[in-house]
């Protein structure tokens, strides 16, 4: 595993995967590996009241009724949308769902607006066809002919940025469960395998680009996932995530919480700023998501290990926020240094602690980029 | 009586002791809350006064409560709310569920101002146990109804506010976002009290049997968690499960010194009026019900049970004047107003009608009850089941697995098809595909969620996974779309008989409308005043309205009330039924809307912060709404107080503007003008006199201000005159008035050409000699703006400002002039409005209104030859009125000598007419003639 630089998960999981496959007793609907309520527990992780004897961690945060849904849908006929704002953990729980029902999350087709329907459905193998002709064997299934064939989750990454006739492959598929072939004279029918389905993931900023046709919103269940604005589950995830990429970067480094309360107030002080903003102009480029502070703490934590002393500091976070924030000069610095003046300064003044590092490091940096 | 046997409770005790040693470490905190729940469970239980826990909207207790009544027939049930709501109870049979019991103050005694109005409401909803025993003890003979909580003063008199007054609001259980739609704000912001609140005190407990119910919000796990298993449990179970709720909630509720010691007052109040009524009427406790919430059931204060100590003295109320009422209520205001998951209360009451067809059980409705079924039907009452001692009901309960509602296949399917089609009615792309996998999601969804029957609540979260996409089409998502199909929000109405007398005599006076104006929603009154003279009185009413109400109870779309005229045709938007609650409010303010007019344009004008323009406008509007000579007299005489102790003269325009309408409408309407207008006159002239001088120097006072003085002083200067002031006075404020400020200076020069201290040839001379002098140009614009404002108070000079606008436009400098213009249009569109057109009309009649007249047109004023012929001809020919009074000389004689003049005659020599000289020269009109009507012109 170690020779992976991000091991999917279910190689990562594949143990606790493993344990919780032996003592699940509950019915699984056609070939899940586990049951509902185990997928469930997978993602969410486990209670004390689940009486297990292990526990298991969490490893998706937002409400519990996104999962139980979605899970549900993958139980029914039809395909599952998560539709949100980047930053989101669509794509996460996507690989998240699929590991835990077939144990293979990689059959990803990613959608851009180059995908065409040979990614969708499959393409051949030219010298192959040149010198045998046209066969089951040369011909190269895409990743979800192979979740049909396997009875798995295939997955369908940025649905939306694909153009329209692209993804409108997708509605026979979906309805029929079957691709045909029609270059193949016998065997020229793709049948799907029981626990065949999809997970599709669209950006909801990307609305109005490719839109949806009727037909495969029928297709579809929605589900969306909204942007998280509760701290204490916001704090979470990136503490969880941080760790994750302490592990895969073989680091030893301590966060101190300090400096994760720091980073978050400062996330969420940008983003009242970003709400009040007038224009375009008065706020960052940056959605400042989630999935962003995570960045800023990466690159922060990473700076510190290679040219630092081996220590997250305040000064280095601030460095990283201006560093990883500022994308247009001179808009996005002059944004950031009116956070540093009238609202760090004075918080470091009252309050103390890592707040004048933080500012120093944040100056320092715009002094830099300036 | 339902006692328990000496030690019923023995063997559930030994078995909780157990499982608090085995979990926690040893005999301390766990065992004695366990153990101290099966105590308060059975005190309660073997109190000799029956005691009935309820929790609030739960159908499960509405049904317990039917059935224990039916069998029981207590002769007195005693009830857990506001002791001074109880005569109001009666008139539920008028109204339509939900309705709130109100009271509510104005007059405050004893409370901060800021509180005022004060208001409590109590909403009744029929899908409850206390609707149960209400309608039981108003239909049975022979059995009293008594409310034995505090009194709505009280609510007050305890409220945690008094001694924090920082805290804002005192609704504990504000919903976090609660919806803004019109039925949630039903109760305004009054002070909601239930019956049987029954949640848990502590977060960390909610949030935890909600985690582990797998359910979204505290509604669905009470329905889930204590209605299913109690839907269909005996007396005893039913009573004892929710005692030990109630117990539970109270013993794990932290320590918020207020709220329990509210709480703990409340219990030792109702204990202590029981026992004074049981003393007083000397009922057999057994023969009496008390129903109050499981929370309060579970008491542990001294006072508890018909053996407990006397010691609470019950504080006399405060001065507070409360007046009660009912006021409609609907479901969303319940949910939005006690922090229920939205929806709740109708899936309640769902679930109560299927309850009651279910277990056959007859329900109490009051007799008249507005929206009853017809067939119900008055069962007769049986003989009262003799009372056994309960036995421990708690064991077998709490041993019981948990209770699986076989799933209801029909009704599923029966909410998937029609969900589907709600959604295709609101713009959904449904179609049945959808209502398949609504009804495989909701049992899949169930199933997740360890339970067979898919709730109300999985069923919505179906319905939004399968048929909710990435936008809403229409107005509803498909959330709220389910919430509409489980019963959808229910409005009630306050029925005719239960309203307060002035909301009946509105409706009474209405009548001739044919409209019905208990019916929600806008409806369109035509109001022919001409054809129907009688509709006159229905316009009054109308009108007042408008004014009393909240925006959009009655609106005119046609019509206007001004001073002096009659209606001839209105047409309205009447909205009462919606607005129901403001005008039973209103009815706690008079018996009729004209007193309730009456007291608020009193009150306006006895406000400290009343102005001399306020009050007019109370006189306005008392002549206006009222037609009543009295209160604008008395209004009036008010005005002068207030104006004679002004200092400013910031209301200045707008006293102006009032006083000017006021006379002009009495002097067309009444034979003579009522003393305090003439007071008003008097007082004023000399009050502005006063003030005048002060005001040219002062930076506060506006230019407008000012002018609005001078206005009142020259417009009702004739009439002050008569009234004995003395001219002397204002010549002499003019006199005093020196001001700095260039446009001031304009408005003085103008009023002492309205004096006659300055003609209009110096005053032209001025203004040329401040165009000439480049060091006051740039002031000049400041100089026009004054003049401007001076049309004001002397219209006459409308010419001259004309001519100095020209004057301005012509020999300004660019880089005077172009600033300042749009100082000129902003000056004449806000403070001018009304001088603008004005000065237009003077414009057209000055400038040629031809082009090519513009070529040889001179300006009056740089033709002063041509002016003054004018003039002289203008004077001769007046002069021409003079031949009679040369001809009858004895008249002028007689006056003349009267006046004491001795002057001789003097004769003019009559010259040739105007009219003359174009007979002479015949060719010019002629010329005049082809100009006008020929061909070529334009």
């Amino acid at each position: 595993m170690s020779d992976l630089l991000r091991a999917p998960a279910e190689i990562k999981y594949a143990e606790e995967l493993d344990w919780l496959e032996s003592i699940d007793d509950n019915p699984k609907p056609f070939s899940w590996r586990l049951s509902p309520k185990m997928v469930r527990l997978f993602i969410l992780g486990s209670e004390r009241s689940d009486g297990l004897d292990r526990e298991i961690s969490q490893k998706w945060f937002g409400d519990r009724s996104f999962v139980e849904r979605s899970i549900v849908t993958l139980a029914s006929d039809r395909g599952l949308l998560l539709i949100g704002d980047p930053g989101t953990g669509k794509s996460w729980l996507a690989e998240l769902l699929s590991t835990a029902i077939c144990r293979n999350s990689t059959l990803v087709v990613q959608g851009t607006a180059g995908t065409t329907e040979d990614h969708i459905k499959y393409s051949w193998n030219v010298s192959m066809v040149i010198a045998k002709g046209q066969s089951r064997q040369s011909m190269i299934p895409s990743p979800i002919m192979t979740a049909m064939e396997t009875g798995a989750i295939g997955r369908f990454e940025e649905l939306t940025r694909s153009t329209s006739d692209v993804q409108d492959a997708l509605i026979s598929i979906l309805s029929e469960k079957y691709i045909s072939v029609p270059e193949l004279d016998s065997d020229n029918i793709v049948f799907a395998k029981p626990g065949f389905s999809i997970i599709a993931t669209a950006n909801s900023r990307d609305r109005g680009v490719n839109d949806l046709s009727s037909a495969l919103k029928r297709r579809f269940n929605f589900v969306r996932i909204p942007v998280m604005t509760n701290r204490k589950s916001e704090a979470e995830i990136v503490r969880f995530r941080t760790e994750e990429l302490l592990h895969r970067h073989q680091l030893e480094l301590d966060v101190p919480p300090t400096l994760l309360d720091v980073l978050l107030q400062s996330f969420a002080d940008l983003r009242a700023a970003a709400a009040a903003a007038g224009s375009d102009d008065e706020k960052l480029e940056s959605a400042l998501s989630t999935a962003e502070q995570i960045g800023v703490l990466e690159d922060a934590i990473l700076h510190s290990n290679f040219f630092g002393e081996r220590a997250l500091t305040a000064r280095t976070l601030a460095s990283s926020l201006v560093g990883s924030l500022a994308r247009r000069e001179p808009e996005d610095l002059a944004i950031l240094n009116k956070y540093l003046h009238g609202v760090v300064e004075p918080r470091s003044k009252e309050e103390g602690g890592s707040w004048p590092e933080f500012l120093e490091g944040g100056r320092d940096a715009i002094a830099t980029l300036s | 009586m339902s006692g328990t046997h000496e030690g019923a409770f023995e063997a559930l005790r030994a078995q909780l002791q157990e499982t608090a040693a085995t979990f926690a470490d040893g005999p301390g905190a766990l065992e004695g809350i366990l153990l101290g729940i099966v105590d308060d469970v059975d005190r309660a239980v073997r109190e000799p006064l029956e005691i009935f826990p309820v929790c609030h909207h739960s159908p499960a207790s509405a049904i317990a409560m039917a059935r224990r009544l039916r069998e029981k027939q207590p002769k007195v049930v005693y009830l857990e709310l506001c002791e001074d709501m109880a005569p109001l109870l009666t008139e539920l049979r008028n109204c339509r569920l939900p309705v709130a019991v109100q009271s509510f103050a104005t007059e405050v005694g004893g409370f901060p101002a800021e509180w005022s109005p004060l208001s409590v409401v109590a909403p009744i909803t029929e899908a409850s146990a206390e609707y149960q025993a209400i309608a039981y003890a108003l239909d049975t003979p022979g059995v009293e109804l008594v409310l034995v909580d505090r009194s709505s003063d009280h609510v007050f008199q305890w409220d945690a506010r008094a001694d924090h007054p920082a805290e804002p609001g005192a609704d504990p259980g504000a919903p976090e976002a609660p919806p803004a739609e019109e039925e949630a704000v039903l109760h305004g912001d009054a002070i909601g009290v239930e019956i049987g609140d029954l949640r848990p005190r502590f977060a960390e407990l909610e949030e935890h049997l909600l985690r582990h119910g797998r359910v979204r919000h505290w509604s669905e796990w009470w329905h889930q968690y204590v209605e299913l298993p109690l839907g269909d449990s005996d007396h005893d179970t039913y009573r004892q499960v929710m005692l030990l709720i109630g117990s539970l909630f109270r013993r794990l509720a932290p320590g918020d010194a207020d709220r329990v010691r509210v709480d703990e007052d409340r219990e030792r109040f109702m204990w202590t009026r029981m026992r004074e009524h049981l003393a007083a009427t000397g009922t057999d406790p057994a023969d009496c019900l008390y129903v109050c919430g499981a929370f309060h059931a579970a008491s542990r204060v001294a006072e508890f049970g018909i053996d407990g100590t006397d010691t609470f003295e019950i504080s006399p109320r405060s001065a507070t004047k409360w007046l009660h009422g009912l006021i409609p209520s609907s479901h969303a205001a319940i949910e939005a107003q006690f922090g229920f998951a939205a929806g709740s209360v109708s899936i309640a009451a769902t679930v109560w009608a299927k309850n009651v067809k279910r277990t056959r059980v007859q329900p109490y409705r009051l007799t008249g009850q507005a929206g009853a079924p017809s067939k119900a039907k008055k069962i007769a009452a049986g003989a009262p089941v003799p009372a056994v001692p309960a036995s421990d009901k708690l064991t077998g309960f709490l041993r019981q697995p948990p209770v699986l509602d076989r799933l209801d296949e029909a009704e599923l399917l029966g909410w998937s098809v029609e969900i589907v089609r709600a959604a295709r009615r609101n713009g959904y792309l449904a179609s049945t595909a959808d209502a398949i996998a609504v009804f495989e999601t909701s049992i899949l969804l169930a199933g997740m969620r360890d339970r067979a029957r898919p709730t109300p609540y999985d069923f919505q979260d179906a319905a939004v996974t399968c048929i909710e996409k990435d936008s809403v089409p229409g107005r509803r998502d498909v959330r709220r779309l389910v919430e509409i199909m489980m019963g959808g929000d229910r409005v009630g109405q306050v029925g005719y008989d239960a309203l307060p007398p002035l909301a009946r005599d509105v409706h009474d006076r209405l009548a001739p409308l044919n409209l019905k104006l208990q019916q929600r929603g806008v409806q369109r009154a035509l109001l022919d005043i001409t054809s129907q003279p009688a509709l006159e009185q229905c316009s009054d009413v109308l009108w007042m309205l408008r004014y009393l109400m909240p925006h959009g109870a009655a609106r005119p779309i046609m019509g206007e009330r001004k001073l002096g005229e009659r209606p001839i045709q209105e047409s309205w938007d009447v909205a009462l039924g919606t607005h129901q609650r403001a005008l039973i409010e209103l009815g706690y303010e008079g018996v009729s809307i004209e007193q309730v007019l009456e007291q608020r344009l009193r009150r306006t004008a006895y406000s400290p912060q009343a102005t001399a323009a306020t009050v007019l406008e109370a006189v306005e509007d008392a002549t206006l709404y009222l037609r009543s000579r009295r209160i604008a007299d008395e209004l009036g005489t008010r005005a002068l107080e207030v104006l004679s102790a002004e200092r400013s003269v910031d209301g200045a325009p707008e006293v102006l503007r009032r006083v000017r309408r006021l006379l002009a409408y009495y002097r067309t309407s009444e034979p003579v003008l009522p003393p305090w207008i003439e007071s008003f006159v008097k007082t004023g002239y000399a009050h502005y006199c006063t003030l005048l001088p002060t005001a040219f120097t002062d930076d506060d006072a506006t230019v407008r201000q000012v002018a609005a003085m001078l206005g009142f002083l020259f417009s009702m200067e004739s009439l002050a005159l008569s009234l004995g002031c003395d001219r002397t006075q204002l010549e002499l404020a003019v006199a005093q008035s020196h001001p700095q400020d260039p446009s001031r200076t304009a408005l003085l020069w103008a009023a002492q050409v309205q004096l006659g201290h300055l003609s209009r040839t110096e005053l032209r001379a001025r203004c040329d000699e401040l165009l000439s002098n480049p060091m006051v140009v740039p002031a000049y614009p400041r100089y026009l703006s004054g003049f401007v404002h001076a049309l004001e108070p002397v219209p006459g000079l409308t010419d001259f400002v004309v001519e100095a606008v020209s004057n301005a436009f012509g020999r300004l400098p660019d880089p005077v002039l172009l600033p300042w213009l749009p100082t000129l249009i902003t000056t004449l569109r806000s403070g001018g409005a009304e001088l603008a057109p004005l000065l237009i009309r003077e414009a057209g009649r000055i400038f040629p209104g031809r082009l090519a007249a513009l070529d040889a047109w001179v300006p009056p004023w740089r033709a002063p030859q041509g002016t003054e012929a004018v003039r002289v001809a203008r004077r001769t020919d007046a002069d021409h009125g003079c031949t009679l009074l040369a001809a009858h000389p004895a008249t002028c004689d007689a006056m003349a000598s009267l006046l004491g003049c001795e002057e001789p005659w003097q004769t003019t020599v009559p010259q040739p007419r105007g009219a003359a000289l174009a007979a002479l020269h015949p060719a010019t009109a002629a010329a005049l003639e082809a100009v006008l009507s020929g061909p070529g012109h334009l």
